[in-house]
């Protein structure tokens, strides 16, 4: 496939307004403008074009669900809050083409009728956010931003937000107490951000990656954007490689390639040709999947029946030297690190797991420490908040089932298989 | 990034520092909501230039934002890139998360302790260092990876790190 959402992607120096323009960048403003808002909507929601910041909720929907008479100001919050361990598909979006990311921001928030956008930019990517700063000021000063954008009638505003660097900002109303200057906890779901969002405004809420497709489907149609997806899989998707290979990077391939394709092609395989373990599909917050599941389309209905999520597309590889139980302890590290501390079983309850596994992992684990883990993860899944805490347990739940043996070999023995390969710090 | 701190360099200049954002409010009643948003903005333009946020610089928020101190208080404290006490020169946060992990992050944290002498989190005698851990920094193709003074840096190794942060020493 030819490279869509990257193919202007200049990361060691970002192309600015002219040389986007020139490679046919802002082309789908007059696409847009020439269409009614609803009608764009309707092009988005044929498109199947899938939400790819982890729900997989399908965008056209969210958008039409919003509703054309909400009232304003109607706000569109563009995030790019990436923190998932095993994500940086918005780093490459961010540092390598911002323009893109304007654009896409200008036609979706047009769809929308929404006079105020903002994007959220992680903490880490300060510098990409300067450009970003820079190239909105560009894109203000060429009359692509401000009031009655080309002769459209259309006025919109684009804002960034840098964010002062935590995970759960990234969660749809937690980002909103953000950018509010709150605490950013979630909210209660009810009202929804579509009706009482950002100051209390209609707000709707999009992953950066699901925004810079709406460009290519205004201008290639609805038909085009869904042949681009393999194996069932609609559009094109961006995928993250890490862990345990050769070649770690980022790799535009159509919507349902399989992870065998990523992992051993793109990828390069392996490190010195290690035999696979298993890998989490989507980031740190899905399930573990095992070498079995290598043939599943990358998409988000195969991903959930082979009982994992597609989440961001970001593949880790675990090979047969690393230790899973180290790397769930890691895992569980982090989401409690990360947790915001607002509902109390995932408070309290994250960091009781990693106390666990920290025993179980030095070796002092006893049998019925399992099946404690698997009791709690059940309770702190559906006593929480938001969906913080499920996701956290998710990778634990299932490398309990996918590496049993592995854990009962730290509890019965005593002491890890990998010891030598993977030093613990205390 | 300076050292050290904002009382040296007084509330005037703070005033310098955000007369910018002050402006934006100008317009805007005490009460009014969206005042409280400009407490991130404000508290990222304060610590650029002091380096890290003391109780006068959490005072002036207030005055700014309207808050009561202990709401600047729980802003300031919840986020990972807002600090509260001194920090180096220069600021390395070295990724402990899971891809990072898998390729030595341990160990090069270990490794960058033993080199500083002091703890993660605190500042070296010399006022040139802080290293943190960090989690994912969204360098997991660069793995084991660092944001030093926000410049990713990947992969890295004990001797890469240790001459990493001998010319950060030498540097103003």
């Amino acid at each position: 496939m030819e490279a869509l959402l990257t193919r202007h992607l200049e990361p060691a120096a970002p192309l600015n307004l002219a040389a986007y323009q020139a490679t046919g960048g802002y082309r789908s403003l007059t696409a847009a403008f020439d269409l009614k808002p609803e009608k764009i909507i309707g092009i988005v929601e044929a498109a199947n074009l899938r939400g790819r910041g982890g729900a997989g909720f399908p965008c056209g929907l969210k958008w039409r669900l919003r509703g054309a008479d909400a009232p304003s100001p109607r706000y569109l919050i563009c995030n790019l809050d990436e923190s998932e361990p095993g994500t940086f598909k918005d780093r490459y979006l961010l540092y390598g083409g911002p323009h893109q990311i304007i654009e896409s921001v200008i036609v979706s928030a047009f769809a929308l009728q929404a006079e105020r956008a903002l994007i959220f930019v992680r903490g880490e990517y300060a510098k990409g956010g300067n450009a970003l700063n820079q190239a909105i000021q560009e894109a203000e000063t060429a009359g692509l931003l401000g009031t009655n954008i080309r002769g459209s009638g259309f006025n919109l505003q684009i804002e960034a937000h840098l964010s002062g660097g935590r995970y759960i900002c990234g969660e749809e109303t937690a980002q909103i107490n953000a950018i509010e200057g709150r605490r950013p906890n979630p909210r209660p779901k009810i009202p929804r951000p579509s009706t009482h969002g950002l100051w209390g405004q209609p707000t709707t809420t999009n992953n950066v990656e699901t925004l810079i497709n709406v460009p290519h489907i205004l201008l290639n149609g609805a038909d085009w954007f869904r042949k681009l997806g393999v194996n069932g899989g609609c559009g094109s998707k961006l995928f993250c490689v890490s862990g345990k290979v050769k070649h770690s990077s980022l790799f535009e391939l159509p919507c349902g390639t399989p992870a065998r394709e990523l992992i051993f092609e793109h990828a390069g395989g392996l490190d010195e040709d290690r035999t696979l373990l298993g890998f989490l599909p989507g980031g740190a917050s899905t399930a573990f999947l095992l070498p079995e599941h290598l043939d599943v389309a990358m998409d988000f209905d195969p991903i959930a029946v082979a009982g994992s999520r597609l989440g961001t597309g970001s593949i880790i590889v675990l090979d047969n030297a690393t230790c899973p139980v180290e790397v769930t302890l890691n895992l569980m590290r982090f989401f409690a690190r990360e947790s915001c501390g607002f509902c109390t079983p995932c408070r309290d309850g994250l960091p009781y797991l990693t106390q666990i596994l920290t025993i179980i992992s030095s070796g002092a684990g006893r049998a019925d420490d399992l099946a404690l883990l698997d009791e709690l993860c059940a309770t702190i899944a559906s006593q929480s908040f938001c969906a913080f805490a499920p996701g956290a347990v998710m990778p634990l739940v299932s490398s309990l089932k996918c590496f049993h043996d592995h854990y009962e070999h730290h509890v019965i023995t005593g002491h890890c298989p990998f010891n030598e390969t993977n030093k613990k710090r205390a | 990034m300076s050292w050290p701190t904002s009382i040296a360099k007084g509330i005037t200049d703070m005033n310098n520092i955000l007369k910018g954002l002050q402006k934006d409010l100008l317009h805007l009643p005490r009460t009014h909501p969206k005042r409280r948003a400009t407490a991130i903005p404000a508290m990222q333009a304060l610590q650029a230039e002091l380096g890290y946020l003391d109780d006068a610089a959490i005072k002036k928020i207030t005055q700014i934002t309207g808050l009561s101190t202990a709401e600047v208080e729980e802003l300031a404290t919840f986020y990972s890139l807002i600090y509260r006490r001194p920090t180096g020169r220069h600021i390395v946060r070295i990724c402990d998360s899971v891809c990072c992990s898998m390729r030595g992050a341990d160990q090069l944290l270990t490794a960058a302790e033993e080199y500083i002498r002091t703890s993660l989190g605190t500042v070296t005698p010399d006022g040139a260092l802080t290293v943190l851990p960090g989690i994912c920094l969204g360098l997991c193709d660069k793995a084991p990876a660092a944001l030093v003074d926000g410049e990713a840096l990947g992969p890295l190794n004990d001797a890469s790190l240790k001459a990493l942060l001998q010319r950060l020493q030498k540097e103003d």
